[in-house]
């Protein structure tokens, strides 16, 4: 017995499963079969008798029965898998700023978008190694939205019987858990590797974006609503007319705008120069002004090319909620183009050795209206 | 043009955000006064309570230390600092362990500092902060130009003192809860001190403890260095909330903590020294509790005299500095007027002699200030008799007002009289509720006052 299953398992990868009826063609399939069933079934009430139960009611029970089957089966829009969650939270939660996203189902992941009244936008795209896409239609590209916040309260659930468990281990064992709560438990899902999966499935276009979270034999389902897409543009940005592009440790952006924020500055004004100061950060606020230079510290830029001096200032606030993104990631790619739009570039490295990218890009304010101001701060650096 | 010009290692900057977080527990404000051998910060508190300086000596303290002066005034240079804004760019950094492991946990590699004024350009405190990392941050933050309101103190008047190490008063200060708010010192007998932590604010609600907790800690004589006092069973009673910032402020330093002082309702100084830095705080301290009907009329008598000018040394542009108008108001207040019945009257100044016993020169508001803010009152010598006026100097540690304006504080000082004020405020309520409103709930509520 023993032996022959091992047999069977051992001769599968050579004769692959392939159902009667393709994947792609399921769904048409079910849906005739269905329409017929439902035809056949009306016929058969108007017209009753022993005739008609082999000739319409058999057969429509049959194509109902088979149809219902068929529609079952009948593959999603999308379907993919990750083994883990919480990157991908770690890297949702940097466009975190708005309340509704925008989802674009794409060949290899999914990308989501945030769109903050049309001056700034943060994308993610999220596949490869974080989310493996199992079926796609590879011809159409969905696109919706979702409520963010309800997404990542969603994908938190992941691990959460981990965590009840613990508890529960705690609560039998007070003077064991109290010895020894810092310490990463060894025997935790995570790090034994139990399998878990989480499963985002789309089936069709205005139907709910599930969530499938099994772990552990627990397996918890979460529906999210998807709204219509509202189709934001992409902040223009041309790749063709950059005014300078500086790659460097997001650690030191994310420390300059540290420096900047008590003074609580309404705008910062980024400019970039070919000589010293060769970038400089700087606001005005009500208890004074502040200014970042890296005049000294020309090192800490991994990457400095530009063309002539570029001066923008944009709303600090906006450039703020970009800070956990320069938490989270490692470097960033820092470029301004020729209308002055910034985009900023981050480099997340994931475990398992590769690499996300988070885009964000900033609308600036418009040079000629704050004339005074600029002159004013200008004075002030 | 750069008035005055230093530069602060890293453990300078340290020192300094210690001291400002020390003067930020006493006021929003700080002033600066500089000097050519030493520079100063000092903090008022907003009833006036409570003074602290911390002087810096130019020599040792600074790595490098300019002072350059003004035309008007060689001397010195003062100006007032809003000291959130100061907290905020003196606040620790941490270094990046990654990049340069050796100097993790240290961010700061020097600090520069000019204070540039001149007219026709503006006036800003500058402040360049060099990163280990080679980022260099500049700040500008504007200053007010107003001289600072300096206690004093009579040495010969405090023929108390006590001194003892930083560390044990930081642990002995330790044992007390929250939610206190004055601290008791006297001494038993011969060999032990008690210090005692009480509250007199009343719980309201569902709370049942009326006056929640009385913990008292007796300490051996020995634990003090030097222990003089010459009078036993003398209970000294300052505020907690002042008290913890210094001995938190202390407790950095390690150094040997001096406290000197008279009699209840006289100011207590505080001493201690650090490398380079002069730490001084004066505490009102409230009249002493246990023989409320003797050590009221004392205090009283106390308050009446000091004429305001003479309570704070000089101060040239009265409208912006908090000390009170010294302006006697000829017309007695009458019930219409509210808000000229604040200032203090001529004509009642005059029914108060100034007893000989007092000096001149005390920095507080008198401990009845009471009086120049209500109406006229009628029964003087019933109110004398009071016996529950416990606290005639108003000690607690309300929020501060924005401690900007003259007005605001006037117009705070007033809400709280009209607030839960001291135990006597029945009959002043009263009295008050003639008065027409001078202010919206609204306004007096952005003050912090009746939130609970």
């Amino acid at each position: 017995m023993d032996s022959q299953l091992r047999e069977i398992w051992a001769t599968a990868p050579g004769t692959p499963f392939q159902p009667t009826v393709g994947k792609d063609t399921q769904f048409t399939v079910a849906f005739t079969l269905l329409l017929l069933g439902v035809a056949l079934f009306g016929g058969f009430a108007l017209n009753r008798s022993f005739i008609n139960i082999p000739l319409l009611g058999v057969p429509a029970s049959l194509a109902l029965a088979v149809g219902t089957v068929y529609m079952f089966c009948a593959p999603p829009l999308f379907k993919a898998i990750a083994s883990s969650t919480r990157q991908i939270y770690q890297l949702l939660k940097c466009i975190s700023f708005t309340a509704k996203v925008h989802v674009q189902i794409t060949q290899d992941g999914i990308r989501f978008a945030a769109d903050h009244s049309r001056v700034m936008q943060g994308r993610i795209p999220i596949g490869g190694c974080l989310l493996k896409v199992q079926e796609t239609k590879t011809e159409r590209s969905p696109q919706f939205q979702i409520n963010l916040a309800a997404f990542l309260e969603a994908l938190q659930i992941f691990g959460a019987s981990d965590v009840a468990a613990k508890q529960a281990k705690a609560d039998a064992e007070p003077y064991r858990s109290n010895l020894r709560n810092y310490r990463p438990d060894a025997f935790s899902h995570q790090t034994l590797g139990v399998p878990g999966t989480c499963c985002l499935l789309y089936e069709e276009d205005g139907s709910p974006l599930s969530i499938i979270l099994e772990e552990t034999g627990v397996k918890t389902r979460c529906n999210m609503v998807t709204y219509t897409p509202e189709q934001p543009d992409d902040i223009p940005f041309d790749r063709d007319d950059l005014a300078f592009k500086i790659i460097m440790h997001s650690k030191w952006l994310l420390d300059s705008l540290s420096e900047l924020a008590p003074m609580s500055p309404t705008r910062i004004t980024i400019s970039a120069s070919p000589n010293a100061p060769y970038l400089a950060l700087s606001s005005g606020g009500a208890l004074g002004s502040a200014s970042v230079d890296f005049t000294s510290g020309r090192d800490l830029l991994d990457t400095f090319t530009i063309d002539t001096k570029w001066t923008q200032s944009f709303k600090f606030d906006l450039v703020k909620s970009a800070t956990e993104a320069m938490r989270v990631a490692s470097k960033v790619s820092f470029r301004g183009d020729g209308q002055g739009v910034l985009s900023l570039q981050f480099m997340v490295e994931v475990e398992g050795g590769t690499t996300s990218f988070l885009d964000f890009r900033f609308v600036p304010y418009i040079a000629q209206d704050d004339d005074e101001i600029d002159t004013d701060e200008e004075e002030e650096v | 043009m750069v008035l005055l010009r230093f530069t602060l290692s890293e453990e300078g900057v340290n020192a300094l955000r210690d001291a400002l977080a020390c003067l930020n527990k006493f006021s929003d404000e700080v002033s600066l006064e500089a000097k050519r051998d030493k520079l100063v910060f000092t903090a008022l508190n907003s009833s006036k309570s409570a003074y602290a300086a911390f002087s810096f000596a130019s020599n040792r303290f600074f790595s490098k230390y300019h002072y350059e002066g003004i035309a008007q005034n060689r001397e010195k240079f003062f100006c007032k600092l809003y000291n959130r804004a100061l907290l905020s760019l003196f606040r620790a950094r941490t270094g990046d362990s990654l990049h340069d492991p050796e100097k993790g946990g240290s961010a700061i590699e020097r600090c520069d500092v000019a204070i540039e004024d001149e007219a026709g350009k503006k006036s800003r405190f500058i402040v360049k902060i060099a990163c280990r990392n080679g980022m260099t941050t500049k700040y500008r933050l504007p200053f007010e130009v107003s001289p600072p309101v300096h206690a004093k103190f009579d040495r010969n008047e405090a023929f108390n003192s006590w001194t003892i190490s930083s560390r044990t008063l930081r642990q002995l200060m330790d044992h007390f809860g929250p939610g206190i708010e004055y601290l008791d010192i006297h001494s038993e007998d011969d060999s032990t001190v008690n210090f005692t932590c009480f509250t007199e604010k009343v719980a309201s609600g569902d709370e049942v403890l009326k006056k929640p907790l009385h913990t008292s800690i007796a300490v051996e004589k020995d634990e003090f260095d030097t222990f003089d006092v010459s009078e036993d069973k003398l209970h000294i009673v300052v505020s907690v909330k002042d008290f913890r910032a210094i001995t938190q402020h202390a407790a950095f330093l390690g150094s040997e903590v001096s406290a000197q002082y008279s009699m209840p309702s006289r100011p207590m100084q505080i001493r201690y020294d650090g490398d380079g830095v002069k730490c001084e705080f004066l505490l009102m301290t409230v009249g002493e509790r246990g023989a409320p009907g003797q050590r009221a009329k004392k205090t009283r008598a106390g308050a009446k005299p000091a004429p305001r000018a003479q309570q704070l040394e000089a101060a040239a542009s009265r409208a912006t500095s908090n000390a009170p108008t010294p302006a006697p108001r000829p017309t007695p207040a009458t019930r219409r007027e509210p808000m000229p019945s604040l200032r203090p009257t001529a004509p009642r100044q005059s029914q108060r002699p100034p007893p000989a016993t007092l000096d001149h020169e005390s920095l507080f508001v008198p401990q009845d200030d009471d009086y120049q803010w209500e109406p006229v009152r009628m029964n003087e010598d019933e109110d004398e008799e009071e016996a529950d006026a416990r606290l005639e100097w108003d000690a607690s540690d309300r929020p501060n007002p924005s401690a900007v304006k003259m007005s605001s504080v006037i117009v705070n000082q007033t809400a709280q009289r009209s607030g839960p004020g001291p135990d006597n405020g029945m009959d002043q309520d009263q009295s008050l509720s003639y008065l027409e409103p001078t202010q919206r709930l609204s306004q007096a509520r952005q003050f912090g006052l009746f939130n609970d």
